[in-house]
């Protein structure tokens, strides 16, 4: 029997896909599996199926390990941080890709440029700056480090976007009796709403998962985000390793329901005007 | 009433290098058609653009019914344009396109209704009111501007090369629509294109620019026929213009136009200077003025021009024939009929209307002939 050389392609590519899968999804995989299991059963073997699920572990995460707490806070500083990045981003992403005035590049370059320091540069200035002002260990202070970190990339994403709108839009806008702000509101804000929401999802997406800033502007318990609650765990219960895959996979799951939630409109904006 | 006034208009985006649109005076009638023809770059969308308040004007007046308007915004000008990317906000179906602008200006919704289904009736777009743009096809957008705009009852419309986006077959159709469009509202209107169709099959009168200033400005067979430099003759007709070099001589008591081997006795239509003997002349000859014997009205004055076939190029309906004039490297284009039978290489007598010549001066290109009343050229 031949083989076609369209079968031996399929097949290879159907392999090579699996690696890579298996090499991607694996450690999720086994976080989830290790997240229903109990600390003795994972030292017994570390990879085994679930014998017994214990969904209760989830309940004891969130209830007597403080992980209630870190949820909400980490809600409330990246819901905050993202609408403030989205509304401020927009408005500067539409301000330089829209007018001509001087220095336009020149300010442009200046936030673009931030983006190439690494977060080990500036955390200790960062540091210093909201303890003089009193933002340390504050939920403010962190949001207002999130906004100021990312917006960078945030202006960079979506004047990249706006840049292609075509000007006759605003020059209609314009002559139809709208005020700039208006212009913004109506026009800019649902016609480059793609680009807008990508960058509210990746955002979302790096604040929610963010530790660096956070475990050094953060100390009190009751202000931790996520990610510091499960180095909390790593950190006081060394040997838990099952109550820290249940801690992980709480923080993972709403970040999965986001992006499958969105991940379509996130290739939209991505690619949107890629193609006249 | 709407007279549109452009008082040495100039626009200069920096202030060391050229104007890009340079002391242009115009006034444009009420109710008038003008279209400001020329090529890409000349200047023509940044004037519509100075008109509609969306560019400063670095020098001059623009004044609308005798108010100068220089520095008054464009939502308050009473002005609606029509894009040649057609603009319509892709977020909003074709009714909130239409009434866009009316909300703004503070119609109430009854008024508003009103207007949009009136447009939409007399544009067809009635089926179409709740399709957003994405759906329309190029035509169907077309409309939708032009609509934009109609509701708006303005003053003065303005019309960017809103065909240019469309195809051919499309653009016949729609220009009709337009014209219907125009005596139908009676608006003065204001057409950049750099397609001749378009200018010529539009306009009350054209508008020729280069280089930022106004060559002429006439009606079109006017100026088609009379054109007051090298520049608009060359630009105007498809091919445009032969220019040939001549000598003025005289033969037999009588100035002719030496060209090569043939003599051409001077237009009817005295040249607007004394030309004298061994002045030198640029001749100017459109393709469709050249006959072949068969075809030679006997009521037209011409004069017989021998010369060479180059090339032939038969477009279906006439025959472009490139060829040499004995006497001189000089190649003209002809246009003849279709049945024409000629090959490079033959040789072949043609025969000029000599009321069709124009001649030009050679070191400015300006023309010498009279003009007609109602042409204006750069001067």
């Amino acid at each position: 029997m031949t083989i076609s050389r369209n079968t031996i392609s399929h097949a290879l590519l159907l392999i090579a896909l699996s690696l890579y899968t298996a090499y991607a999804a694996g450690p999720f995989a086994w976080t989830a599996m290790m997240s229903v299991r109990t600390t003795p059963e994972i030292s017994d073997n570390p990879y085994a199926w679930p014998t017994v699920w214990h969904w209760s572990k989830y309940a004891d995460a969130w209830l007597s390990s403080n992980y209630a707490t870190y949820f909400w806070n980490s809600a409330v500083v990246v819901s905050v941080s993202v609408v403030l990045l989205s509304v401020i981003g927009a408005m500067a992403a539409h301000c330089l890709a829209r007018y001509r005035f001087p220095g336009n590049r020149i300010v442009y370059f200046i936030i673009f440029s931030t983006i190439i320091f690494p977060p080990q540069i500036t955390i200790i200035a960062l540091f210093q700056v909201l303890v003089d002002y009193g933002l340390f260990n504050s939920h403010i202070g962190l949001i207002l480090v999130y906004v100021s970190v990312q917006l960078p990339l945030t202006v960079f994403l979506l004047e990249g976007f706006f840049a292609r709108l075509p000007q006759d839009l605003f020059d209609a806008a314009r002559m139809d009796g709208y005020s700039d702000f208006e212009i913004f509101w109506r026009i800019t804000v649902p016609v480059g709403f793609p680009a807008i929401l990508t960058t509210v999802i990746l955002n979302t997406i790096h604040l929610w998962n963010e530790f660096l800033y956070a475990v050094v502007l953060i100390t009190d318990d009751e202000k931790r985000t996520l990610p510091l609650g499960i180095q909390k765990f790593l950190g006081d219960r060394l040997e838990d390793i099952g109550m820290i895959a249940t801690g992980m996979m709480i923080a993972i799951i709403p970040i999965i329901v986001i992006y499958t939630l969105f991940s379509e409109k996130l290739i939209q904006g991505m690619t949107a005007g890629a193609v006249k | 009433m709407a007279v549109v006034k452009l008082d040495r208009i100039t626009k200069r985006y920096d202030a060391d290098g050229p104007p890009a649109v340079d002391s242009v005076s115009l006034t444009i009638a009420d109710g008038e058609f003008m279209v400001l023809l020329g090529p890409s770059g000349c200047g023509k969308s940044t004037t519509l653009r100075m008109i509609a308040g969306l560019e400063t004007i670095t020098d001059g007046e623009l004044a609308i019914d005798d108010t100068v308007i220089n520095n008054v915004p464009a939502k308050d000008r009473d002005i609606a344009m029509v894009f040649q990317s057609y603009a319509l906000y892709p977020h909003m179906n074709v009714r909130n396109n239409l009434a866009f602008g009316l909300r703004r200006r503070g119609f109430d919704r009854h008024e508003i209704q009103r207007r949009v289904e009136d447009a939409a009736r007399i544009l067809e777009l009635t089926d179409y009111l709740d399709r957003k743009p994405f759906a329309l096809s190029g035509g169907q957008r077309q409309r939708v501007a032009l609509g934009r705009a109609i509701v708006r009852d303005p003053k003065v419309f303005l019309l960017d090369e809103p065909l240019s986006n469309l195809d051919a077959a499309l653009r016949v159709s729609t220009r009709g629509e337009l014209i219907k469009q125009h005596r139908r509202l009676g608006t003065t209107m204001i057409y950049v294109t750099h397609d001749q169709v378009e200018a010529m099959t539009m306009g009350s009168r054209i508008c020729i620019m280069n280089g930022g200033r106004i060559a002429q400005v006439g009606r079109p067979m006017d100026v088609y026929s009379y054109p007051a430099d090298t520049f608009v003759a060359r630009f105007l007709g498809s091919p445009g213009m032969n220019l040939i070099s001549a000598t003025v001589a005289s033969a037999d008591g009588v100035q002719v136009l030496k060209l090569g081997e043939a003599n051409l006795l001077l237009p009817t239509e005295a040249p607007s200077q004394a030309l004298g003997d061994g002045a030198a002349v640029l001749v100017g000859i459109r393709p469709e003025d050249f006959y072949d014997t068969r075809n030679l009205r006997p009521t037209t004055r011409s004069c017989p021009l021998k010369s060479k076939v180059s090339a032939v190029e038969p477009l279906g309906a006439d025959t472009l024939v490139l060829v040499q004039i004995a006497g001189t490297d000089n190649e003209v284009m002809a246009r003849l009929g279709r049945d024409v039978e000629v090959a490079a290489g033959d040789i072949l007598e043609l025969h000029v209307d000599l009321d069709a010549v124009r001649l030009f001066e050679p070191d400015t290109g300006r023309a010498l002939m009279a003009k007609p009343n109602g042409t204006t050229g750069a001067d």
